[in-house]
């Protein structure tokens, strides 16, 4: 295994206070939720389990190796954030079994089948409207995605899985990480002064990589 | 390619912005030494971009040279390396069949001057073309594409995007570990993207006068030649959308020395460069023919 120091990017004098804060900056940054749907998702998955691994491997040489003491050693065995996908979309049960084979060749990454079974699928329903948008986000299609998850949310307004989706669109695929804090086109950026200000201030706040919670 | 990416050179350190400036005279030197003296002219800001992202984690060793834009004073910059070579190909294609692109859409008048710089990169283009064959390919197959769309006034916006998207996506396609070409891949996928939408954007009213297809008009069934709000913040938040899908990509890939300009543009650049064009105010900050001027003046 690589040196579990420049994993998390800390020395090997850091204090456990700072290489914990570094663990949970990159936590924070590779989080499943930050991938959901994202054809990278397989790899921030392999950067979330070294990370894990690597903070772990600290945690045990500092825990047996320089007795730093129950508490430092313990507080960390990592943070929860598995290697798992935390949300999955692909979780809902369909009613028919051509779009429950949908849900495989998307979740198989078989885009092409996948829209080619609903392309012979006459009942556009909202599920059927889900599913395209979702076809669609995995392809980039952002716009045609957040159109299609509408119908689904218009024709089954109490689904939690075509809300989920939508909400995730108009936030506009915004996540926990972000080193200059919640930044947008029509949140920051002008060319104003107070928006200098605001966006000097994030940064001042931020560290530069700190990240903040939208 | 439009000059809508800045790397916000203002912002940054002494340090970076002369590394910038290293790598901005290096890919001129290249695409000179590569594809003939006329193809100089067609260095900016997004090739040097790009040739940033197709960079290894290291600047390649640098040299110094006086050249026609500096002939008293010898500059640093950096010598050619694999990726320098790629990005110096890729941006005379890129140029030219963008200028190819608007000698069909002017008027024969209009066209004339894209006529003139098409007869002047020609050499170049066919050196280029030659080295890089698969992605000359693929760039006029996605140009024939979009045009198709135009032509039929398709009203997804994504559909036209998505043909430049794939198109700058290509770009990563030579690069050989897997790992790297996926993360430029969807970078570039969604930088295309997001210059495609905001060049519409941009051209909004210029196309509403002269009736030509612009995605945002049949999308949003707009009657005048402006967004209003609720298209406008639709618009944006797509937008923002495909900044934070290269965000997340960036996030995955080792960029080395080139890792604080890069954060920078996507983090800050791309926001404020979209708001000016979506205030209008685009072009009343930085003329279109000084843009190239600012690498002097902030270094």
């Amino acid at each position: 295994m690589n040196d579990p120091y420049k994993i998390l990017g800390v020395s090997e004098s850091a204090t456990n206070a700072e290489v914990k804060k570094a663990y949970l900056d990159l936590a924070r940054k590779y989080h499943p939720d930050n991938y959901h749907d994202n054809p990278l998702a397989d790899l921030a998955q392999e950067k979330m389990k070294e990370i894990n691994a690597a903070y772990e491997e600290i945690n045990k040489m500092r825990g047996s190796g320089r007795g730093s003491g129950s508490t430092a050693g313990r507080s960390g065995s990592s943070y929860g954030y598995g290697g798992g996908t935390a949300r999955e979309t692909w979780s809902g049960q369909s009613d028919s079994s051509v779009l429950q084979q949908v849900r495989i060749a998307i979740n198989t990454g078989n885009l092409t089948r996948a829209e080619g079974l609903l392309a012979g699928y006459a009942d556009h329903n909202a599920e059927w409207n889900f599913l395209k948008g979702a076809i669609c986000y995995r392809r980039g299609w952002l716009d045609e995605a957040l159109r299609y998850y509408q119908n689904a949310c218009q024709m089954d307004p109490g689904n939690p899985e075509y809300r989920q989706a939508l909400d995730f669109m108009q936030n506009a695929g915004a996540s926990a990480y972000s080193p200059t804090g919640a930044f947008g086109t029509e949140v920051c950026g002008g060319d104003n002064l107070c928006q200098k200000l605001c966006c000097a201030w994030l940064l001042c706040n931020g560290c530069g990589f700190l990240g903040f919670r939208c | 390619m439009f000059g809508y990416v800045r790397p916000p050179l203002q912002e940054l350190p002494q340090e970076e912005r002369d590394r910038f400036r290293r790598v901005y005279c290096g890919l001129c030197h290249t695409l000179s030494r590569r594809c003939g003296f006329a193809a100089r002219f067609i260095l900016n800001y997004d090739f040097t971009f790009l040739a940033i992202l197709l960079s290894d984690g290291e600047e390649s060793p640098c040299a110094c040279g006086t050249c026609i834009a500096s002939p008293f004073q010898k500059r640093p910059y950096c010598t050619g390396s694999s990726a320098l070579n790629l990005a110096a190909d890729e941006s005379v294609i890129l140029a030219w069949w963008q200028i190819q692109d608007h000698i069909v859409d002017s008027g024969v008048f209009r066209s004339l001057k894209y006529r003139v710089a098409s007869l002047f990169l020609a050499r170049s283009y066919r050196r280029a073309a030659e080295a890089r064959p698969e992605f000359d390919r693929a760039t006029r197959s996605q140009l024939e594409k979009l045009a198709a769309l135009e032509s039929e006034d398709c009203v997804s916006i994504d559909l036209p995007a998505d043909t430049f998207a794939e198109l700058l996506a290509a770009a990563a396609d030579a690069m050989e570990e897997e790992r790297r070409r996926r993360i430029l891949r969807q970078m570039l996928y969604h930088l295309g993207r997001w210059i495609y939408l905001v060049d519409a954007a941009d051209d909004l009213k210029k196309d509403t006068v002269s009736s030509n297809y612009n995605p945002l008009i049949p999308r949003f069934g707009l009657k005048s030649d402006a967004l209003d709000s609720d298209s406008r913040e639709v618009f944006a938040q797509t937008l923002d959308h495909s900044i934070r899908l290269m965000a997340t990509a960036y996030e995955l890939g080792e960029f080395g020395c080139w890792s604080p300009i890069l954060e920078h543009t996507i983090y800050t650049s791309l926001f404020q460069v979209g708001k000016a064009v979506l205030d209008g105010t685009f072009h009343a900050t930085v003329p279109k023919n000084k843009k190239d001027k600012i690498v002097e003046e902030s270094t």
